[in-house]
């Protein structure tokens, strides 16, 4: 035991060693000759940040900056929604908690784990890449590339809750003869639920943000006014696009936390 | 499979059961015969295997060896479900309710075992069989609290609510895993009454784990006395010694050596 220990430690203090020798090493990569910030660089950032005060105002334009959030945010809760909707079975089956045979259901768990993976560690932005292939530049685009690696995650997240309940309730369930289809509806499901409301909403708010990104390929929102406004280095309009943005995060987060609280009374 | 003339009234056999957790042996091999109608107390000191006794006989371990027989069926082959259901039912230390559930869908779990998938799935949203909650829980006295989320119950009415669902499973065995050891003496008196009141009243057998003399003598009709996994003695209530008791539960040397004193 005392020898297991004393390699585990010192592989720790090799890591360690290894670790900051690379960054070290990554430094010297890094031209050190010339001036660090790209010569006109400093002035343009300090033009972007001095745009905020005030940003831009105008109703009109506010007008259209809400029109466009309001876009990318019914992409968001559209692409969430249907990713619910799929995560949530593979979630169960990925969980094992539900089967036939136990060795069935391993199997089709392990199957299902694999699909969730493959689902989500693709980006969100390569799948629009594919869909716009087969829907060209349509909501359909954006919907589906949302909900399929989110529903991935989701999936997978859905599946670990469902197995991190009190096992004391559970067996209460069981030894009451309930089935395990039962135990999950009355056992897992009412205790992940809170966390799995949770979860779902900072996953809406990563959403919105994706969606805004997605809409810089040419479907209409947030993303597609950012860049226009870009181009065009109007900066001020970039900070109200922005402000939109960061609002309509900070909503999602007090809807969350309102919804979680009146869950627990 | 023989049944003896005798064996009529057994209603749970056990001959040489034991068990272990890894290096550790809970229970060192055990037979007994406990028959239908009695109520059977099961005393001891912490770690003496009363509570892996009470988990065998519910059937929710396995023994590593022997054999446990159940209104004539091996208990071990029998799976989770209806029947075994009916046979026994277990009240546990800490209640073991869904906190995030309300009351009548915990005290209603007890019928999982007999509805059907889908009045399962309704129930959630219109409680099925309503009345025989409500029934229970009023035997319970509270039946005020029938939609009241379950975790906002006291401690003493969430065990109320988990014997409420032992009424509403209908097992014709009732365990219970020390029921009454966090209770001042009024208020176990008053469960006890009630376990006793709902076993003795449909002829259903009880064990329970319980540390106090006078209440083990008032409430049972027999009392086991188990310590480090063996059976130490096994008496009708009415014979139990004050002395047997304090042999039962005294610090052995090691144990005293610790607070340095004791002999």
């Amino acid at each position: 035991m005392g020898r297991r220990e004393l390699k585990l430690l010192e592989s720790r203090r090799l890591l360690t060693l290894l670790l900051a020798g690379v960054f070290l090493w990554s430094l010297s990569t890094v031209d050190w000759r010339g001036p660090l910030i790209h010569t006109g660089g400093l002035g343009a950032f300090l033009d972007f940040l001095a745009s905020l005060f005030p940003p831009e105002l105008s109703p009109g334009f506010l007008g259209l900056a809400l029109s466009a959030s309001w876009k990318t945010l019914a992409y968001a809760v559209a692409g969430i929604t249907l990713a619910v909707l799929i995560g949530f079975p593979l979630g169960v089956i990925a969980s094992g908690s539900v089967s036939g045979s136990p060795r069935m259901g391993l199997g089709l768990a392990v199957a299902v784990r694999l699909i969730l993976a493959a689902m989500r560690s693709i980006h969100e932005l390569v799948w629009a890449v594919l869909f716009v292939a087969a829907f060209g530049l349509s909501s359909m685009t954006v919907i589906l590339a949302l909900a399929l690696p989110y529903g991935g995650i989701l999936g997978r997240i859905y599946g670990e809750l469902f197995n991190q309940v009190p096992e004391g309730p559970l067996r209460a369930l069981r030894a009451s003869g309930a089935s395990p289809f039962r135990v999950l509806l009355y056992g897992r499901l009412p205790m992940a639920l809170p966390d799995m409301l949770g979860y779902t909403f900072y996953r809406l708010e990563c959403a919105i943000r994706s969606a805004a990104i997605m809409s810089f390929v040419g479907i209409r929102g947030l993303g597609y006014e950012i860049q226009l406004s870009l181009h065009d280095l109007l900066f001020d309009e970039v900070w109200t696009l922005l402000l939109f943005m960061v609002g309509m995060v900070v909503l999602v987060d007090m809807w969350s936390s309102r919804v979680r609280r009146s869950l627990v009374s | 499979m023989s049944m003896k003339k005798s064996d009529a009234n057994h209603l749970l056999v056990a001959t040489g059961i034991s068990k272990s957790f890894g290096r550790v042996q809970a229970l060192a091999p055990l037979s007994l015969t406990i028959s239908q109608g009695e109520r059977v107390a099961l005393a001891g000191p912490s770690g003496s295997g009363k509570t892996t006794l009470l988990y065998l006989l519910a059937g929710i371990i396995q023994p590593d060896a022997g054999e446990l027989l159940l209104a004539g069926q091996d208990l071990a082959r029998q799976r989770p479900g209806k029947e075994k259901a009916g046979l026994v039912g277990l009240i546990h230390q800490q209640y073991d309710l869904v906190p995030h559930l309300s009351v009548v869908h915990n005290v209603l779990a007890g019928r999982l075992g007999q509805w059907s998938l889908f009045r399962s799935m309704i129930s959630l949203v219109w409680p099925q069989d309503r009345q025989v909650a409500e029934e229970a829980l009023a035997q319970m006295g509270i039946a005020d609290k029938i939609h009241e989320r379950t975790s906002h119950l006291s401690g003493g009415e969430q065990q109320r609510v988990a014997i409420a669902r032992l009424m509403v499973q209908g097992s014709r065995v009732i365990l219970a895993d020390e029921p009454v050891s966090s209770l001042d003496p009024v208020r176990a008196d008053d469960i006890l009454e009630i376990l006793t009141a709902l076993a003795g009243g449909s002829g259903k057998t009880l064990i329970a784990s319980i540390h106090s003399p006078s209440l083990m003598r008032k409430h049972f009709t027999r009392v086991i006395g188990l310590r480090e996994g063996r059976l130490e003695f096994d008496v009708p209530a009415a014979e139990v010694t004050d002395r047997a008791l304090e042999r039962l539960y005294d610090l052995d040397q090691s144990e005293a050596a610790v607070w340095g004193g004791g002999n």
